[in-house]
């Protein structure tokens, strides 16, 4: 379901009025009932118009808005506003349907039917169809040039869906593909772009459309008229430029020169707020792992990695970088994942069985280095504050500082101890991508006979119960065997203008809930 | 005094050649400059060859599968061999064509054009007050030696010199931008296209930060070379004769003291090249260190190779005026040398 009523009471009550999802909820149609009630809450009326000026780190003369090679949060900003995806996630990160009105699977999950909204046009006035949604999925599913979004929808048989009708399409699976709607669900995976797209001209369905776009420099959008939600969106213009650094873009915030600003550090949360700017905390579900290959020594020995995941005092770790925000990790991704198993207990550091496996693995004072570059939020620090801990329990860990582009360069995905950055995935669709022997990111050389054989069952269970047993059982394995070490889920910290209105905290782990500007108001 | 009166060419007859010492120092140096760009060309090339991973990793950071990696290889043309790249590069270049950036697809020249433009204004805005300013309070201080003005700009600008620039440009964000007073924009964000004196408030900070940072070198060169010349005995003579104080400095003594200066003018629009890096980093000024910068960590060489080669052109190239102009300065160096 969407927003519990609960939840957004106390929203309300916490004064950060940030009612303006009623949009989302309406598009989400998981929980009809429960959002006509929420949004006859709403109080006061929503104003029309204005700009919204946005400062957004992590951009270069690689930007895009083109959905399906976005990478930066530049891209996301962007494309997430021209675009929008057959499903979208809720500010609780459960999956909600955007352009798809409902998909149902067969009884093996082998073939889903898709079912679209109607009355939805794009930018150049031409009606969404199943014709465009076949044409997106064979195009990012091209051999030749895959979107970003192949390796997640692998199990789709993009060349034998066809049209059954113009809003209705059959998506047949290569394998069983049980989790389909959540994969679709994760931002720009199921954005749709329409039949003959050209990447340059940003044409898709969403709020806003394209006016100009420099890489690296600058983009300014229009509102949309024929917006398919009626109503919104509110503004009537978006710019959104490119910040090199997170000082510029808080000084530009407290010069009122922007109202949004993207991915803060904690350490200025305290000076925005006392100039009168609010800042928006999101407990995001990304996270940035310690990745350990499970088939090089030592990690390759269960003992040594156990050891190390012991040796990690999460919340003097979390402290150090985030201020005390974000969430605490337990080894196990995928947290707002509902089938993530939160009664595993809770790891916390352990330095007398930390030495006592590290000896018994024969590797008393162990000496590894870690590869390290600021991917993430505070992966730098991470592995400092990791390697100031060990040495509780005489490990000796050296931190070797890379840039991010020697990281991901040649040696990624062969770095025996290093640490990488993920945006918020569901549980089943995050172990596709990394830590099946199969997948393209096993980053950590995970290959367990039994997890797999979990995984495989788990994919053609239709049943969300009995597929959580799965998914709860491979946890067991991830927990206790797993190469990946991820004590936190980092905040998602966001600054914006005192007149800015309609921005809710989100899970899914992307700044200003996934960089939605259609629910903005401005006062 | 002797040493300004000698004026004989006729002191060294078996030379005659000599006799064009502007063109001489100008053919030279230009062939030794265009040398040295070829050589800069092959080592920035050499070193985005050694550095890990290529424009293609770059871009495609987390999301590179082996699919999209090698899908993007082809596109960009990566897997042909270094030294073929950088011949077809080369070959290119001296047909007129600068090159396409590599993760953009757009050409180099409309990706930076704009911006060479907005960094060169950045420059020589404050190349030039700075330079006013410095030369100005050198001559007064000088003029005013071991007054409580004199000693009071000396401990200044001994006090900025250490001031990295970062440190001055944050400062006066926090004083006139973000802070304390809201005077001028915090950063100078104009849309692309725009050019900087559309809204000559944005360039306020920016360059105000630059002229804080390189007033000081030369503020201290001009005051020690003019204290220098009004010490001189031809200094002393004009006082004797009766002539006004201005007339002095101006006419006798500063004609003197700029011949050593002109090379830390000439130091400091080199120092400026590099020195808006930063300063268009804190201020997110559209500027070519920014291209820079986002060039090199998405490994986009031929931006990279144009924008490098763009900065080394502007070395040469001041090198050789200030040559000249110190030359120009100094008639004694244009005598041959017995």
């Amino acid at each position: 379901m969407a927003l519990s009523r609960r939840d957004f009471i106390k929203t309300a009550a916490a004064g950060s009025l940030a009612l303006g999802a009623g949009g989302v909820l309406s598009a989400c149609g998981l929980n009809a009932a429960t959002v006509a009630d929420v949004v006859h809450r709403v109080p006061g009326p929503r104003k029309h118009g204005g700009t919204l000026r946005c400062a957004i780190t992590g951009g270069s003369s690689a930007d895009t808005i083109d959905p399906l090679a976005a990478v930066a949060n530049t891209d996301f900003s962007r494309v997430n506003n021209l675009f929008e995806p057959l499903l979208g996630l809720t500010p609780n990160a459960e999956p909600m349907y955007v352009l798809a009105d409902e998909l149902t699977p067969n009884a093996t999950a082998t073939e889903w039917i898709l079912r679209l909204k109607p009355g939805i046009t794009f930018h150049n006035g031409k009606p969404l169809t199943a014709d465009d949604v076949i044409y997106t999925f064979q195009t990012v599913m091209n051999p030749k040039a895959p979107g970003a979004a192949a390796a997640g929808l692998a199990s789709i048989d993009a060349k034998g869906m066809t049209k059954l009708d113009p809003l209705t399409v059959k998506i047949p699976c290569v394998t069983p593909f049980a989790t389909l709607k959540q994969a679709l669900a994760i931002p720009t995976y199921s954005d749709v772009i329409p039949v003959d797209y050209n990447p340059a001209d940003g044409i898709g369905t969403g709020p806003f459309k394209l006016q100009s776009f420099t890489p690296g420099t600058q983009s300014v959008f229009v509102r949309y008229d024929g917006y398919w939600q009626t109503g919104l969106p509110y503004l009537d213009e978006v710019v959104i430029t490119d910040y090199s650094d997170a000082t510029s873009q808080v000084n530009a915030l407290l010069a009122g020169e922007v109202d949004v600003v993207n991915l803060l550090s904690a350490d200025v949360i305290g000076i925005v707020e006392s100039q009168g700017k609010n800042i928006l905390i999101s407990n995001g579900g990304g996270w940035n792992p310690f990745t350990m290959r499970v088939d090089v020594a030592p990690f390759s020995d269960v003992r040594v990695r156990q050891a190390l995941r012991l040796l990690v005092d999460r919340p003097q770790m979390r402290e150090v970088l985030f201020g005390g925000h974000g969430t605490i990790g337990n080894d196990v991704f995928g947290i707002w994942s509902s089938d993530y198993d939160h009664s595993l207990p809770q790891r916390q550091q352990d330095i007398d069985q930390a030495k006592y496996l590290l000896k018994a693995a024969g590797h008393e004072g162990l000496s590894v280095q870690v590869v390290s570059a600021p991917i993430g939020q505070g992966t730098v620090q991470a592995a400092e504050v990791l390697a100031q801990q060990a040495s509780a329990a005489g490990a000796n860990m050296n931190v070797l500082q890379v840039t991010v582009d020697d990281f991901f360069g040649t040696n990624y995905l062969k770095w025996v101890f290093a640490q990488d950055y993920w945006y918020f995935n569901f549980y089943l669709p995050q172990v596709s991508l990394a830590t099946l022997p199969t997948a393209p990111f096993n980053e950590c050389h995970f290959d367990n006979p039994r997890y797999v054989a979990l995984y495989q069952e788990a994919i053609a269970t239709i049943d969300d119960a009995k597929r959580t047993e799965l998914a709860y059982e491979m946890q067991q394995i991830d927990y206790n065997e797993g190469g990946y070490i991820i004590p936190f889920f980092p905040p998602v910290i966001d600054g914006y203008g005192a007149n800015i209105n309609g921005l809710l905290p989100s899970k899914g782990g992307l700044s200003l809930n996934a960089y939605d500007f259609s629910q903005i108001w401005l006062t | 005094m002797a040493e300004v009166t000698v004026t004989a060419p006729v002191a060294s007859p078996e030379r005659p050649r000599k006799a064009h010492p502007f063109r001489d120092v100008l053919v030279r140096r230009l062939g030794f400059g265009l040398l040295t760009l070829i050589i800069v060309s092959i080592l920035v090339f050499a070193a985005t060859q050694i550095l890990p991973g290529n424009a293609a990793s770059a871009v495609l950071q987390n999301t590179a599968t082996p699919a999209r990696l090698h899908a993007l290889e082809l596109q960009m043309h990566l897997n042909r061999p270094a030294v073929a790249q950088y011949w077809s590069w080369l070959t290119n270049l001296l047909q007129g064509k600068l090159g396409t950036s590599l993760v953009s697809g757009a050409s180099v020249t409309s990706l930076i054009g704009g911006r060479i433009v907005n960094t060169a204004v950045l420059m020589l805005l404050s190349g030039v007050i700075g330079t006013v300013i410095g030369v100005g309070l050198g001559m007064l201080a000088a003029a005013r030696r071991d007054s409580w003005l004199d000693h009071g700009l000396s401990v200044i600008a001994l006090a900025v010199t250490a001031l990295p620039e970062f440190v001055v440009a944050m400062g006066l964000v926090v004083f006139f931008a973000a802070l304390i007073w809201h005077l001028f924009p915090a950063v100078s964000v104009f849309p692309p296209g725009a050019s900087p004196w559309s809204s000559p408030s944005l360039l306020v900070l920016p360059v105000a930060t630059l002229v804080i940072v390189i007033v000081p070198y030369t503020f201290r060169m001009m005051r020690a070379a003019m204290v220098d010349a009004l010490e001189s005995d031809y200094v002393e003579m004009a006082r004797l004769k009766g002539m006004s104080r201005w007339r002095v400095l101006a006419v006798h003594a500063l004609p003197n003291a700029i011949a050593p200066t002109i090379q830390v003018i000439g130091l400091n629009f080199l120092y400026l090249a590099g020195g808006v890096v930063v300063v268009e980093y804190v201020f997110n000024y559209p500027g070519l260190g920014q291209a820079l910068v986002n060039a090199v960590s998405d490994r986009d060489i031929p931006t990279i190779q144009f924008i490098v080669l763009l900065l080394a052109a502007f070395y040469v190239a001041v090198n050789i005026v200030t040559d000249l102009i110190s030359l120009a300065a100094t008639p004694r160096r244009r005598l041959p040398r017995s």
